[in-house]
């Protein structure tokens, strides 16, 4: 066959394959029995449910609790569908089959503006886009709890799943009671029929095993018992007592403890080491070195039979330190840098509408401002740990993660095992915020499992190193021109940013098979300021993505975190210079957006927007959407003695279907002190490649004297639920430096806040 | 080192300038009462000696010898829980909870001291850290055990001890 022949035969098939991939329906999440694990007495009946001989349900859980209720909220959905009560409901740890995998957080890094999907029917191009990457994610089915998306993700597979397997069992009970199906009520897990007969799941699931019912739906809203009502979480008994365990809690017969010290300057190694007065120490075993691991920076272990004997060795090492052959660090250069590309580079235009160019040269008025928001650590109150076995070419690891599967993979890579020899137990996390989509401690686990002759061992770091070797949200720096015309009304509305991308830094070290020949643009580095909802007639938005060599991560809302900032501080700048109350100017904007008004509207009646307040102090406003949800808050604050004061805060969130009130109650409460810490204290610097703020003191937190009264308030949905766990993090700066602009007349254009 | 803790007596091998903290969580498995900053800056290994609310990732075995250690998992039991861990389920509190057990031992110390606590009270004795932020739940659950206390004063015209054993076998 000659090449060009074989050529175009090699690129036939490829493309018949492709078609023939396309057009067979997208992968089902309904999963087979076998996935879930083999437990005596228990029936499984897809890859999500079991049936227990005394009727209570099993749920295969793939998503991480890390405070934000999903164990419960996806109790909930399953409780709904098969008619069990809460307790009935037990939960199990989920496999690694694509099914568990998480579509919906891969979808939201589509970069398409929210406002086009708000309608009954979206664009064309948007649906095709999201059938081609939902049918390539729900192939990869990467498992990760983050972006805020597990009940979108979950909503629709597992009431299904819960929802085929009611059916099974109702058409078992059927046929056992020669009765139509559809004459058997099921109440608190009881199947009953109007004959008399009646059976709990338990007695039907060796029968039912096996069927998979067609054309099942989930219940209809009017049906539902438990979706929308508070219900008490799950996890939180075990939470009072003391009893529940996280990473650090794990304890096996002869398990060792390591300590970890890494090089001070970030993405450093060393030289030479000296372990004699370590190893001198009692308890002490071993001093490991630590490679650098998912994107880490080198070190050593010590290991010792406590943490504390082993935090005492590792201090006591002599160590000659080795700067990174890239150049030390330095974030005062780094700022300049940026500074730099903001204004010579273009950047990628994330979008386009109306002709700026034109608007800016008719301008009566034009207001400029430069905003900055700086490098930020996650601080989970649960350091960074993992705890791992090495024994018989096999590794076990137990680990507060969001992302097992990658994890298995880190510790496959450093033990030299397939992957199927890596057995993964999640905890419950200490906190996340990110930070746990990172796997680098789950290399150095590893890496001092197997210099411990099989024995288990508990790395975890010092608040110390959790703070210095973090993977920081990225400085970045945004540019914001508007154009007025003779009567004050905006014409147009340029933005540009600067600033490290993220995601394709993440991939390349934790799944580098996934990792491209060059970065594509990266919707986390615009989000918040590309997709605003604001009509204005002419906008441009780009961002020029830098790679400044700070280790980058996902911090609790990711880009809007400091792009809202920006962009609703400078909606505030734009109304005053408009003269326009806050709300009025949104408001006249959002005539197009008519949800995001109806949010903005909530907050501002409950807050009682433009009434009379205690002496000294005054009101603030955001509006943001992020993850699908849209949240408004009015803050209201106070300047005591030179400090900032926030003393209550209003939150009206619309995120679709709630499935626990409660538990959105408890996340605006949440994101509100996350983003009031941020807003108020956090910053890290880097000098001379080291990270300066260390622990607490210099890294500092809302306490609870200097907590805000948080409400929340709830739009009334039927639409596909949407994220809760960040949304209500980006608005929480603007709507305090928006009050604090009222009550000193000075914009805030950096954080944190400084009055 | 002989210690007391939970009422029990217990032998540590550990050096004396160990923390109290390190030998509760690694030598004795009490993991109840964690670590998190090692600098008594956030309060999440708070235990209580002799009845007050102390840090003890700072606190030197050998300054507890003899004395009477409480942690977290002395409070109550899911069974018969302390008011405070009621209240704490009440009002639907952690969300991590790996801050909480500290939280409910700072909380506990305070009631025993000033069994109807004010906001300023509040402020003055809860300065123990939470990242997810459960703040004003921690508030309304202090009040809430705080009214549960009143009520039972009333039933039994008794004056409880908020520190479960507290006085009993310790």
């Amino acid at each position: 066959m000659k090449r060009r022949t074989w050529l175009l035969s090699a690129l036939g098939a490829t493309g018949a394959l492709v078609v023939g991939w396309g057009v067979m329906p997208a992968r089902s999440r309904l999963g087979s029995p076998e996935l879930m694990l083999k437990t005596g007495g228990d029936v499984a009946l897809n890859g999500w449910i079991k049936i227990a001989k005394d009727g209570s349900v099993v749920l295969a859980m793939p998503r991480s609790e890390m405070g934000q209720g999903v164990h419960t909220a996806l109790a909930m959905l399953v409780a709904e569908e098969l008619d069990v009560p809460m307790r009935s409901v037990r939960l199990e740890p989920a496999g690694a089959d694509s099914i568990y995998g998480n579509v919906a957080m891969l979808m939201a890094s589509l970069p398409f503006h929210p406002l086009d999907s708000e309608g009954e029917h979206k664009p064309l191009k948007i649906k095709m886009s999201e059938w081609i990457v939902g049918k390539i994610v729900r192939e990869l089915g990467i498992n990760a709890t983050g972006g805020s998306s597990t009940i979108t993700d979950l909503w629709e597979p597992l009431r299904l799943a819960a929802a085929t397997a009611r059916a099974s069992l109702l058409q078992a009970a059927a046929l056992s009671w020669q009765v139509p199906a559809n004459e058997i009520t099921v109440v608190n897990g009881v199947m009953q029929h109007a004959s008399g007969k009646s059976a709990h799941y338990g007695d039907m699931s060796a029968a039912a095993a096996g069927s998979t019912p067609k054309g099942v739906k989930p219940k209809a809203q009017q049906n539902w018992q438990l979706i929308g009502r508070a219900t008490p979480r799950s996890d939180i008994p075990a939470k009072v007592t003391g009893q529940a365990p996280f990473g650090m809690d794990i304890r096996l017969p002869g398990l060792l403890f390591a300590a970890v010290r890494m090089c001070p300057m970030l993405g450093g190694s060393f030289d030479a080491m000296n372990t004699q007065a370590a190893l001198a120490l009692p308890g002490v075993t071993q001093v490991v070195r630590l490679d650098a691991w998912g994107g880490g920076t080198a070190g050593l272990a010590a290991i010792g039979r406590t943490t504390w004997q082993a935090r005492q060795a590792v201090q006591a090492v002599q160590v000659q330190w080795q700067a990174p052959k890239t150049g030390a660090l330095d974030t005062a250069q780094i700022q300049a840098a940026l500074l730099n590309s903001l204004n010579t580079e273009s950047g990628f235009t994330f979008h386009e509408q109306g002709v700026p160019t034109q608007a800016e040269k008719a301008a009566a008025k034009r207001i400029d401002a430069l905003y900055q928001a700086p490098y930020l650590a996650h601080a989970t109150m649960e350091p960074m740990n993992c705890t791992a076995q090495v024994k018989d070419g096999r590794v076990e690891i137990w680990v507060p993660t969001q992302v097992p599967q990658m994890a298995r993979a880190m510790a496959a890579k450093v033990a030299g095992v397939k992957e199927d020899q890596v057995t993964v137990h999640v905890t419950l996390l200490g906190g996340g915020f990110g930070r746990r989509l990172e796997v680098d401690f789950v290399g150095q686990a590893v890496q001092v499992a197997m210099a411990c002759a099989g024995a288990p061992v508990q790395l975890s770091w010092s608040r110390e190193e959790d703070t210095t070797h973090d993977f920081y949200r990225p400085m970045h720096l945004a540019k914001f021109q508007a154009s007025l015309d003779a009567q004050g009304t905006v014409t147009s509305l340029r933005i540009k940013s600067a600033g490290d991308a993220i995601t394709p830094r993440w991939l390349a070290r934790t799944m580098p098979a996934l990792s491209g020949p060059v970065d594509m643009p990266d919707k986390t580095t615009a989000e918040g300021l590309f997709d605003l909802p604001y009509g204005f007639a002419s906008q441009h938005m780009s961002h020029v993505a830098t790679q400044s060599g700070v280790p980058v991560g996902f911090w609790r809302s990711v880009g809007h975190s400091h792009n809202a900032f920006f962009s609703e501080s400078f909606m505030d700048e734009m109304a005053a210079a408009s003269q326009q109350d806050p709300l009025a100017f949104r408001l006249g904007w959002l005539k197009e957006a008519p949800r995001y008004a109806a949010v903005l509207k909530l907050a501002a009646d409950k807050a009682g927007w433009g009434q009379a307040l205690p002496a000294g102090h005054a009101q603030g406003l955001a509006l943001h959407e992020s993850f699908g949800s849209i949240v408004a808050q009015v803050a209201q604050v106070s300047v005591v003695n030179g400090e900032i004061k926030v003393h209550r805060v209003v939150c009206a969130i619309d995120c679709g279907t709630v499935v626990n009130p409660d538990t959105v109650a408890q996340q605006m409460e949440s994101s509100v002190i996350y983003g009031l810490s941020a807003a108020l204290f956090g910053q890290i610097d880097i000098v001379g490649g080291v990270v300066q703020q260390s622990n607490f003191p210099s890294y500092p937190m809302v306490t609870l004297s200097q907590a805000p009264k948080v409400e929340t308030h709830i739009v009334p949905s039927t639409r596909h639920p949407a994220g809760v766990g960040e949304p209500a993090v980006p608005p929480l700066a603007p709507a305090v430096a928006n009050a604090l602009f009222v009550l000193t007349g000075k914009r805030q254009r950096a954080l944190p806040l400084v009055v | 080192m002989q210690l007391n803790i939970n009422g029990q007596n217990r032998t540590s091998t550990a050096a004396p300038d160990t923390p109290l903290l390190w030998v509760l969580r690694d030598e004795l498995n009490l993991t109840g009462t964690k670590f998190g900053c090692g600098v008594a800056a956030c309060g999440a290994c708070t235990v209580h000696v002799n009845g007050q609310a102390v840090r003890s990732c700072v606190m030197p075995i050998s300054a507890v010898a003899q004395q009477k250690v409480q942690t977290i998992e002395s409070l109550g039991t899911p069974e018969q829980l302390h008011p405070l861990q009621a209240a704490w389920i009440a009002e639907q509190v952690p969300q991590c909870g790996y801050c909480q057990s500290g939280m409910l031992m700072a909380a506990a110390a305070l009631l025993d001291k000033t069994p109807h606590p004010s906001d300023a009270d509040i402020d003055a004795a809860m300065t123990n850290l939470c990242r997810c932020g459960t703040y004003q739940r921690v508030r309304a659950a202090i009040h809430r055990a705080a009214n549960t206390n009143t009520n039972t004063n009333t039933n039994t015209n008794n004056k409880p001890s908020l520190t479960a054993q507290k006085g009993g076998a310790a």
